[in-house]
């Protein structure tokens, strides 16, 4: 018993690192734009197809398909947010919101014209799994893990340590103050998106090398990453990964007492609870 | 005020044009003129890997019939609409395809959901409707035959993977699906077939929604089955093959034909899926329907939804002939007579088919997905089942019976 | 043809029902529903089971409407202390959940398979024509007397109340509005009108599934609730009759497109609905029928 308990954990921890990645980007948009976006789904889609196309006709290897995919998510989501949803932020937050539903449609079926409903995978090499102590281990699901890990490194040390990634804290924390400080609120505004949208694209990435892709890839994940990054605490980066461990680690351990269909709901039960007691989340709204 | 009667009138007025523009040319053209016959296939949501290639391949047939002069001098049209995998879209695609294109007959509903929804709307206004859906249900309802089916049912589907499994050597029988129509009464013959030599066997429905099936290949694992079927379709099986790869799982591996297909094999890594066995309902060994469809798409292993599809068209078109009326009833008082006439000529495609019936001589058409001969309920009587198993990356025919 | 144009009113009453919902909620209290599709479904499963088991119709509607109530207030009353974003997101959620109970609890809601031959009242009786015109006029009466009630309420204290409560929450607290109750309140009566347009779909169509309930349709109502007008409940209800056009009509201009197979005809007809949501949100926010700020009683 103790030993599927363990077992279930680690493979929902292995679950939650791949839902991190695009819930601290749907994180980042939300602390600096204040508005949940739904695009996020789409973003993750397109990166997850940037990343098959690069494999497929390059064969390039993994650490390069992210780094593409990163930006040419980063680049589809500034251009598309900048052209549908920028003029209409003064309009407030539900309106941009429901925008984005649109937007998410729009992209998600630009996606299926051109590319068509076929699933895809990436031509990577498997491996069967490692026995630890009576646990099963992946190889690849190590790999993506500390992929993972040394994206949210990069972040975590980006907005820390480098002037725009102060600037945009700055902006999440009081966009008033940042304004009067001289900060320049559109620069900062494209630089998130870029980095939300390119950093869903990544999560979409190391989402099709452990499944295999179709248009529909981001809008199978978009209610985990909502729960992630609710759960954590809107708006803030670490409280999106913890967020995402908790989901994935409670969906995995809910399979030992509930019938494994219910598994989406498991997420949403723990969202409710945690809200009704913290109305803000586990970690609070603050950025980082 | 006047701004806002202004934006009311002119969006009437557009509304009327627009209504006007789109509703005309189905009204003038449902007599004389084309054919016409409507897909109504899942192009978006959860069926959108299926509805295309079934779309393809009707139009394909389509085009040869017209080429070889139509049916009866008349050429045939097709209309597609998308169900969107929802049977509140699905209704409305349908009533559209009814009441403005005047179809004859609407092939290719797939998902239970929809068929049922469409069903009664297909009666009601005697259109025909052949579905490659599996729910038992759907040849239950009261369709006052307008509605054939030609996906085999699933009791007998279940007992053939159960029937398989057992002869596969397998005593202990693990059952993998999403939550489908079918999934109970699939399970419950396979349970049935194993229960018969002494076996066991679980079931286990999981959320198919999911991008890692870890912990359910964990139960499957703790239960230690030496074969496993799989139930659900193609997005989710091939996430749910990685998952069982890398647990080192060795036992037999069942699957549905539609579901560890062509498309599926093209896409994941060839270790994964080797060794599979897959289970279609199949013609008769040596059909010449089946090589024609696989020459007309270009897929060496047509979908067995293909295949079905590709005899919808195949039969409705021949029906019509034979009643030398394009309706719903038409098709419905000939269907049998063009399936399965027991003094027929043996055909395998429409043209073949129209011409003899030009020639006044009965025929039986056999098709690519079985000899598609329909009970009174319009379920096909006898099927036989096509076993592949992937091998080197491909799927090599083990037997047909 | 007739029948075409009969259905498409119908589903153009009912998508009004969700709008008039929606609106309630959005253009009232200024919180977002994006579980509407789960609302519908609770509707439609409530008449189906109450009426399956041998209830008469009208009972069956009244259940809906209580089934409504209810699960809006339960999922409401922990959220209704969160902003209007966590909201969305938890309703979100909550359709999916809804969803998930109508898949797999068989013993209720018959799984997957859906539950068909629900009570389509008189149908019996009188034919299936006369059965959809006589139909076509009931929903159209529902929707006018809901817009007559939802347009009253607009201009009652209440509605004044609730507006209050979405232009300055705090203001309204502060005036003494009970801004919580009013939620409460608000968002249970939008929850029994989306639930009861379930209810009229349920008899109208004979046949539901956990498939009839995916959130396309909820895209659907907000631009129709965008397109009408946001707390304009006459908005509400053109922007549905516009959106069923809409939809319908988009069918046809796929068709006519060259050199498009279906596959990205279809593609094209939802990138159509996104884009047609984001060219209302820019170029008339205020929907058709923007909504008429009562000026202030002088004291």
């Amino acid at each position: 018993m103790l030993v599927n308990l363990a077992q279930n954990l680690l493979n929902g921890l292995m679950t939650g690192m791949l839902i991190a990645i695009p819930a601290i980007g749907f994180s980042a948009i939300y602390a600096v734009l204040r508005y949940p976006n739904f695009a996020i789904a789409a973003y993750a889609t397109i990166g997850a197809f940037a990343g098959w196309w690069l494999n497929s006709t390059f064969g390039l290897g993994i650490v390069w398909i992210i780094l593409i995919a990163f930006c040419v998510s980063g680049v589809v989501g500034v251009a598309a947010e900048q052209v549908t949803l920028a003029r209409l932020r003064p309009a407030g937050v539900l309106t941009v919101a429901i925008a984005s539903i649109a937007l998410n449609l729009m992209l998600e079926n630009a996606v299926r014209f051109l590319f068509g409903n076929d699933l895809r995978g990436f031509d990577l090499a498997i491996q069967p799994d490692w026995r630890i102590l009576a646990l099963r281990i992946g190889p690849q699901q190590v790999q993506n893990m500390l992929l993972s890990l040394a994206i949210m490194a990069a972040v975590f040390l980006f907005l820390r340590y480098s002037p725009f990634g102060k600037a945009m804290r700055a902006v999440a924390d009081n966009s008033d103050l940042a304004r009067l400080k001289g900060i320049n609120p559109t620069r900062i505004a494209v630089a998130t998106i870029f980095m939300g949208a390119g950093l869903a694209g990544v999560g979409g990435v190391l989402l099709g090398l452990d499944t295999s892709i179709d248009p529909m890839t981001g809008a199978r994940i978009l209610l985990s990453i909502f729960a992630a990054a609710v759960l954590g605490g809107l708006g803030s980066i670490p409280g999106a990964v913890v967020g995402a461990l908790l989901i994935g680690m409670a969906e995995e351990v809910s399979l030992l007492a509930f019938p494994a269909t219910y598994k989406t709901a498991i997420g949403f039960v723990a969202i409710l609870l945690i809200l009704t007691l913290r109305p803000r989340g586990l970690l609070g709204e603050r950025a980082l | 005020m006047t701004t806002l009667n202004l934006d009311r009138r002119s969006f009437l007025a557009a509304s009327a044009a627009v209504a006007g523009a789109s509703f005309l040319p189905g009204s003038l053209l449902a007599q004389d003129g084309p054919i016409r016959i409507g897909t109504l296939t899942p192009l978006t949501g959860a069926g959108g890997p299926y509805g295309p290639v079934m779309v393809k391949a009707v139009k394909a047939v389509v085009e040869k019939v017209n080429a070889a002069g139509g049916v009866k001098g008349r050429m045939v049209e097709i209309v597609s609409e998308d169900d969107q995998t929802n049977p509140e879209a699905g209704v409305r695609a349908a009533r559209k395809l009814i009441d403005v294109d005047r179809v004859s007959a609407i092939i290719g509903t797939w998902a239970s959901s929809v068929t049922t929804a469409v069903a009664p709307l297909c009666w009601e206004s005697k259109t025909f409707l052949c579905t490659v859906s599996g729910a038992d249900a759907i040849t239950l309802l009261p369709h006052q035959g307008y509605l054939v089916r030609t996906q085999p049912n699933t009791a007998l589907q279940g007992r053939k993977f159960g029937e398989f499994a057992v002869a596969q050597g397998g005593k202990k029988v693990f059952y993998l699906s999403p939550q489908t129509p079918f999934a109970d009464s699939q399970y419950a013959a396979i349970e049935a077939a194993l229960t018969k030599v002494g076996g066991e066997s679980r079931k286990y429905i999981y959320d198919d929604k999911k991008p890692s099936y870890r912990s359910e290949v964990d139960e499957m694992l703790r239960y230690a089955p030496d074969t496993i079927v799989l139930g659900g379709y193609t997005p989710d099986t091939s996430v749910l093959l990685k998952d069982i790869y890398r647990s080192g799982f060795t036992g037999t591996k069942i699957a549905f034909g539609y579901s560890v297909n062509q498309k599926l094999l093209d896409t994941v890594q060839p270790e994964l899926a080797e060794g599979i066995f897959t289970i279609s309902p199949s013609p008769a060994a040596g059909s010449e329907a089946y090589k024609a469809l696989v020459s007309l798409t270009g897929v060496a292993s047509p979908d067995p939804y293909t295949t079905q599809i590709y005899d919808h068209i195949n039969l409705v078109l021949l029906a019509i002939a034979a009643a030398g009326q394009a309706s719903g009833e038409a098709i419905r008082s000939k269907i049998r007579a063009v399936s399965q006439s027991p003094d027929g000529v043996k055909v395998d495609n429409a043209v073949d088919g129209l011409k003899l019936i030009a020639e006044g001589r009965p025929i039986n058409y056999d098709g690519a997905s079985g000899p598609c001969d329909f009970t009174d309920i319009g379920d096909i009587i006898d099927c036989q089942f096509r076993y592949d198993q992937v091998r080197a990356g491909k799927l090599t025919l083990v037997k047909i019976a | 043809m007739l029948s075409y144009l009969l259905f498409t009113l119908t589903i153009g009453g009912i998508y009004a029902m969700l709008a008039l919902s929606l609106n309630l909620i959005w253009g009232g209290v200024g919180m977002v529903n994006l579980g509407l599709a789960g609302f519908f479904a609770v509707g439609a499963y409530a008449t189906a089971i109450v009426t399956g088991a041998g209830a008469p119709v009208i009972v069956g509607l009244g259940s809906a409407l209580l089934a409504g109530v209810i699960v809006g207030l339960l999922v409401t009353y922990g959220t209704l202390r969160l902003r209007g974003d966590y909201l969305a997101i938890v309703t979100l959620g909550l359709a999916e959940v809804i969803r998930l109970i109508a898949l797999n609890e068989r013993w209720l809601t018959h799984g997957a398979d859906g539950m068909s031959g629900i009570v389509a009242p008189l149908r019996s009786m009188v034919g299936s024509q006369a059965f959809n015109l006589g139909y076509l006029v009931f929903v159209s009466t529902v929707v006018i007397l809901l817009w007559l009630l939802l347009r009253r309420l607009d201009h009652s204290p209440f509605g004044r109340a609730i507006k209050a409560v979405r232009e300055d929450q705090e203001l309204a607290a502060f005036a003494g509005k009970p801004v919580l109750r009013l939620k409460l309140q608000t968002f249970a009566v939008s929850a029994a009108v989306a639930s009861l347009a379930g209810a009229l779909y349920s008899h109208f169509q004979s046949y539901i599934s956990p498939d009839h309930f995916q959130p396309l349709i909820t895209i659907y109502i907000f631009l129709a609730v965008s397109a009408g007008g946001v707390g304009r409940p006459a908005g509400a209800v053109i922007g549905a009759y516009a959106v069923v056009a809409f939809l319908e009509g988009t069918r046809f201009v796929a068709e006519l497109l060259p050199g498009v197979d279906p596959l990205q005809a279809a593609a094209l007809r939802e990138m159509l609905v996104g884009a047609a949501l984001l060219l209302v949100l820019h170029l008339r926010p205020q929907g058709l029928l923007p909504e008429r700020i009562q000026p202030a009683r002088k004291t």
